[in-house]
């Protein structure tokens, strides 16, 4: 397991009574294989996005621990972010600094070499090299984002929503992308709130809800266990089928 | 080159400035008003406008102009009472002297007319002793007395230096406290809010990477800045620094320093953009005021004078002037440069106590 944690505890203090604190993540334990596409679900507030930032070092752990690649993150978490990438939810950068620069600036925070025109050929935007991150779509910067994660050749990349607010073709292109990043032997760990991404996706789905996890399983097991009555519409497509069909799979941004 | 991480944040730092091309006109923009003003002016207030009605027409009335026209205050304009009254009204004079016709006639007290706008009032009660002394001359002279007291002024400092020299050195202090608060204060909250820093801290680079890359970057800017207005004022305007210009970075270098550590503090106190705007004039506006930079300490209050006197501008203008204008050493300033070291070590105390780096991850 290149993901090993147990008993992973948030505490935050409550807003309302600053005398009580309340659990953000209540116990989360997690064994995640080394290529896997693991996925985090939940509704707003459950927690997914501190259990990320935990085991990414951004945040302390209050208890329990966490062994990425088997180290410590508690004991070296400036170890463990050289070899993870992240994408985080909010993907604003320097102004006044094209791709290229921004691809080149994070390369030199990991002390490393890469060629960024290489990266943006992987995220499929060499055509926006010289373009600043203000001029790029929706669906773009969440590529250039991505990009930015692969700078260090990492071993695990972590996604925080990554298709959230994102159009139906540019979604799809972002799950091509994470699929081939998955097939080179990437491990990836995302969370999301669509169900037809996690489904789509993820080998393994762990389904969180106020800090606690309340599900593990690969997304066939979770709808045989919970919901094996549901009869699935055989033939039909769904709504986005209709609006890929009609609109064209083609990248719009 | 570059290749360490924090040596290529230094460089990327610097070049986000230099690529902000507005930031860099109007940083210049001020000072450069300022210096331009006072350096044009040369410090010579304008001459008083002084109207004069002479209805005497007599040797004495005349002796009376000449000694008046000979003080480089006043600039006197004869013409009749009534249209020098119109000037009075529309502002083109500050007061009128009316001279009686009866000015030769020894036996009683001539009394000469003062025609003032009354909003000037306070201007008049600083001229009336210039006007006073010319009038008691002129009656020394006719009644053959010798004065008992004369009075002259000397600079004892007796050097060539002119109000803009004065100045200079406070100004620049004050531009250097503006650019450095400026350039640590907001940039963190800048960052901060845009979840750059966030970013930032997912790779490997620690937070002291981080603040020295910022810190080198914002001392290389300042300077940058404050070369770029000491040129203008030596070049331009013919300003003089008596001291040694070696002195007077090493006070600037420290003084910087000192400002972004309590820059720092102010980005660690406030949430939001908006909020440090205004921690930032309330750190600015009031040392502006109190600092001794454009006003005489002198003039303040007196229960104010001791804080005045320990506030980071009034040192690092204090020890400015001490090299730039009084000539001194940076040893003769060690006062001085123990208070900025005190203000400097308390900035970092309360920014790293209060810039919580896994909250700003976070």
């Amino acid at each position: 397991m290149i993901i090993n944690a147990s008993n992973l505890v948030k505490r935050y203090k409550d807003p309302d009574d600053k005398s009580k604190s309340f659990n953000a993540v209540d116990g989360i334990s997690l064994s995640i294989g080394a290529g896997e596409i693991y996925g985090i679900l939940g509704p707003n507030g459950a927690g997914k996005t501190t259990t990320l930032e935990m085991l990414e070092g951004l945040k302390d752990i209050d208890e329990g621990s966490a062994f990425i690649n088997t180290i410590d993150v508690k004991q070296d978490p400036y170890k463990v972010k050289e070899i993870i990438g992240v994408q985080l939810q909010a993907n604003e950068f320097f102004d006044n600094m094209n791709l290229v620069e921004l691809l080149r600036l994070f390369t030199a925070l990991y002390n490393k070499t890469n060629d960024p025109v290489n990266l943006l050929k992987k995220v499929n935007l060499v055509e926006k090299a010289k373009a600043n991150t203000n001029e790029l779509s929706g669906g773009q910067k969440q590529r250039f984002s991505i990009a930015c994660a692969l700078v260090n050749d990492p071993l695990i990349l972590f996604l925080d929503e990554p298709t959230t607010g994102l159009d139906p073709q540019a979604k799809r292109s972002l799950w091509d992308l994470i699929l081939d990043l998955n097939k080179s032997g990437m491990t990836i760990v995302l969370t999301t709130h669509n169900m037809e991404e996690a489904e789509h996706l993820c080998h393994r789905i762990a389904i969180m809800d106020y800090g606690k996890l309340i599900a593990e399983d690969s997304p066939n097991n979770l709808i045989l266990k919970h919901a094996p009555n549901k009869v699935r519409e055989p033939v039909q497509g769904n709504m986005e089928d209709v609006f890929i069909a009609l609109t064209g799979h083609g990248l719009r941004d | 080159m570059f290749r360490s991480p924090r040596l290529y944040l230094t460089k990327v730092f610097i070049q986000i400035f230099l690529r902000n091309r507005q930031y860099i006109f109007f940083s210049l923009l001020l000072p450069i008003v300022i210096l331009g003003i006072v350096g044009l002016n040369d410090g010579e207030s304008n001459p008083i406008e002084i109207g004069l009605v002479d209805n005497s027409s007599s040797v004495i009335s005349d002796n009376f102009k000449t000694k008046l026209s000979t003080n480089h205050l006043f600039n006197i304009i004869e013409s009749d009472e009534e249209t020098l009254r119109k000037d009075l009204i529309k502002g083109d004079l500050m007061l009128i002297l009316v001279i009686p016709e009866d000015m030769e006639s020894h036996d009683q007290t001539t009394n000469i007319k003062l025609l003032v706008d009354k909003s000037q009032i306070q201007f008049i009660e600083s001229i009336k002793p210039v006007l006073n002394q010319a009038l008691l001359n002129i009656e020394r002279e006719i009644t053959k007395e010798d004065a008992m007291f004369d009075l002259t002024i000397e600079d004892v400092k007796s050097r060539s230096q002119n109000y803009l020299d004065f100045l200079l050195p406070g100004i620049m202090a004050f531009m250097l406290m503006n650019l450095s608060i400026a350039g640590s204060g907001f940039n963190v909250v800048e960052f901060r809010r845009k979840g750059i820093l966030k970013r930032l801290f997912v790779t490997p680079i620690k937070p002291i990477d981080f603040v020295s890359a910022i810190v080198v970057a914002r001392m290389i800017i300042v300077l940058g800045q404050l070369t770029a207005i000491f040129g203008f004022a030596l070049l331009i305007l013919d300003a003089h620094i008596i001291g040694s210009i070696m002195h007077l970075y090493l006070v600037i270098i420290i003084g910087i320093l000192m400002f972004l550590t309590l820059g720092f503090s102010i980005g660690s106190l406030a949430k939001t953009q908006e909020s440090v705007g205004i921690l930032a004039s309330i750190f600015i506006y009031p040392q502006l005021v109190m600092s001794g930079v454009f006003f005489p300490l002198e003039t303040l209050p007196e229960y104010i004078q001791p804080i005045a006197k320990i506030l980071p501008l009034t040192l690092v203008a204090d020890a400015m002037r001490s090299i730039a204008s009084d000539g001194l050493t940076l040893f003769q300033t060690y006062l001085d440069l123990v208070g900025i070291g005190i203000w400097a070590v308390i900035g970092t105390l309360v920014s790293t106590k209060l810039f919580v780096w896994k909250e700003v991850a976070g």
